[in-house]
């Protein structure tokens, strides 16, 4: 598995085409977080655009490979491991990303809450906007899962369902990114910080079936 | 290969409404042998090898054994972001060699298919040809007990295609199992344990009397062996004809793709077999088919065909 992954992550890095959603990312966060604005709202917002990204990101890893490079790679691993190897990348891609981000964020906001008077605890604000972070690239990388290769495999069909499902599951009532994400919100403006456990344990939920479900597809549908 | 790779009333069809390609195929794949597998465009050839190399699941019907499988492509594409060695070595740790392992093995198998000069050439630079040497490199990377060859003679040079038939005599040699596709009825003549015929959807086990006679190229090997000795590879599939010329003394026909194989069973045979002489067989194989009687004709009478 170590030998996929590290032939999956060559393939994205050397690919260079992490590039267009890390820079839009980077475009958004620029656009949307300012320093000195309350750390509680802008990790919140950090974390919320994450989703559709890391979605993108999965992607990408899943169709980077020309057609008979993955069944020459799937014939050695078996085509469940090898697509295992691609959500697995993407994902961590997506968290490093959203973990590089939120730290950034985190150094260069306000420690207070939205009335800019209640002190926010620099430390706690980080690791919630972290946790949420977390929550948005599981939930994004379940997007992808289930809307790309081998659920979907026109381009046509895949990107306008795949930003659809990562619009509805970041306003969604119910959904963990929502959840998360609103939580970082209302504790920006009560000033206390939440620990978004459980929009965490439900996100790592969905991402493992999204995952499993598309890696027990992968060898049904046709190359 | 620890045990048999079986299919068993497998049945492949894509999406839940579409025609069956294959349906009701038994198969078992034994370690050390060789299959053929023909069969006109589009008859579900490369379905059968997918489901072989296990990439593709059956629809009904169940595939049993798993042995370590390489694959390799007819048309290998070049839009890889690496250099050829680069992709060798990602390929061969994947196979499950080390990394230092991987990357000698990747560095010897590019040398051997002639392709050394383009080790550190990015692999979109490379000639079809070229891409396809990588493909075929990368299945032999890390001696697997199972080679899907799908149509892999395409594209490569004369010189590469025949050093990609001796690769597989070593790989059965070896104990693998090698399964392959290829549209020329010369590719590895006479040397199939069993050939398969794909029409209509199922698969159709070819008679001995169709086979053609063995055919191709041959290399005459004179070897001596203690007295009363059996000759060690009598029987071996890349021995066409043996003749005790004096007594002790064996002058042995061979394929010129096997004669690395049966030159290193003589050698390392307890005790070893003196090799005495290797020569080029003066015998053509035209006229070997002739004292066979029939065959397919082939153009060129006196000349190898080009293939």
């Amino acid at each position: 598995m170590t030998a996929l992954i590290r032939y999956q992550a060559a393939l994205l890095v050397r690919s260079q085409r992490w590039l267009p959603p890390f820079i839009l990312y980077a475009a958004f966060l620029a656009v949307g977080v300012q320093s000195g604005q309350p750390v509680l709202d802008s990790v919140g917002y950090a974390a919320a655009a994450l989703l559709p990204v890391a979605a993108w990101l999965v992607r990408i890893c899943v169709g980077g490979e020309p057609p008979a490079a993955r069944t020459c790679v799937a014939a050695a691993a078996g085509p469940a491991r090898a697509h295992l190897a691609c959500l697995f990348v993407a994902l961590a891609a997506a968290v490093v990303l959203g973990t590089a981000a939120t730290v950034v964020v985190t150094l260069i906001s306000d420690p207070a809450g939205t009335d800019h008077r209640t002190r926010v605890p620099m430390l706690q604000a980080g690791g919630a906007g972290l946790l949420a972070a977390l929550v948005c690239a599981l939930l994004g990388t379940a997007v992808g899962a289930v809307t790309n290769r081998p659920v979907l495999r026109s381009t046509g069909r895949a990107v306008p369902v795949m930003l659809l499902a990562a619009l509805l599951s970041m306003v969604t009532t119910g959904s963990p990114a929502q959840a998360a994400v609103s939580g970082l919100v209302t504790g920006s403006r009560t000033g206390r910080v939440p620990l978004p456990l459980l929009p965490l344990a439900g996100a790592a939920v969905l991402a493992a079936v999204a995952i499993a479900a598309s890696c027990a597809l992968t060898a049904r549908r046709s190359p | 290969m620890r045990d048999d790779l079986r299919l068993d009333g497998v049945g492949r069809r894509y999406g839940l409404r579409g025609p069956w390609i294959l349906r009701g195929v038994d198969l078992a794949i034994r370690p050390g042998t060789l299959t053929r597998v023909e069969g006109a465009n589009g008859t579900g050839k490369s379905t059968l090898l997918r489901l072989l190399a296990r990439v593709d699941a059956p629809t009904e019907g169940r595939v049993t054994g798993r042995p370590r499988t390489a694959y390799v492509p007819e048309r290998f594409p070049a839009a890889l972001p690496f250099t050829a060695v680069g992709y060798l070595t990602h390929l061969g740790a994947v196979h499950g060699l080390s990394r230092p392992a991987a990357a000698r093995a990747a560095g010897e198998w590019l040398e051997r298919f002639g392709a050394a000069a383009y080790a550190a050439t990015p692999m979109t630079a490379l000639s079809k040809g070229s891409s396809q040497k990588v493909a075929v490199a990368q299945a032999l990377l890390a001696a697997p007990e199972l080679l899907v060859l799908d149509e892999a003679w395409t594209g490569l040079d004369a010189g590469t295609r025949a050093e990609l038939e001796r690769a597989v005599a070593e790989r059965i040699a070896g104990g693998g199992a090698v399964v392959f596709v290829d549209h020329d009825p010369h590719r590895l003549a006479g040397a199939p344990d069993t050939t398969y015929t794909v029409r209509d959807g199922a698969l159709e086990r070819r008679t001995a009397q169709d086979s053609p006679t063995p055919s191709g190229p041959h290399v005459l090997v004179e070897a001596q062996g203690p007295p009363d000795g059996r000759l060690p590879v009598a029987g071996h599939p890349g021995v066409t004809s043996a003749e005790e010329i004096v007594p002790g003394t064996h002058r042995l026909a061979v394929r010129a793709s096997h004669s690395d194989v049966v030159l290193r069973v003589l050698l390392t045979a307890r005790p070893p077999w003196h090799v005495a002489r290797v020569s080029a067989d003066p015998v053509d194989a035209d006229a070997r088919r002739a004292a066979h009687g029939s065959g397919p004709d082939r153009p060129g009478h006196d000349q190898e065909s080009p293939r």
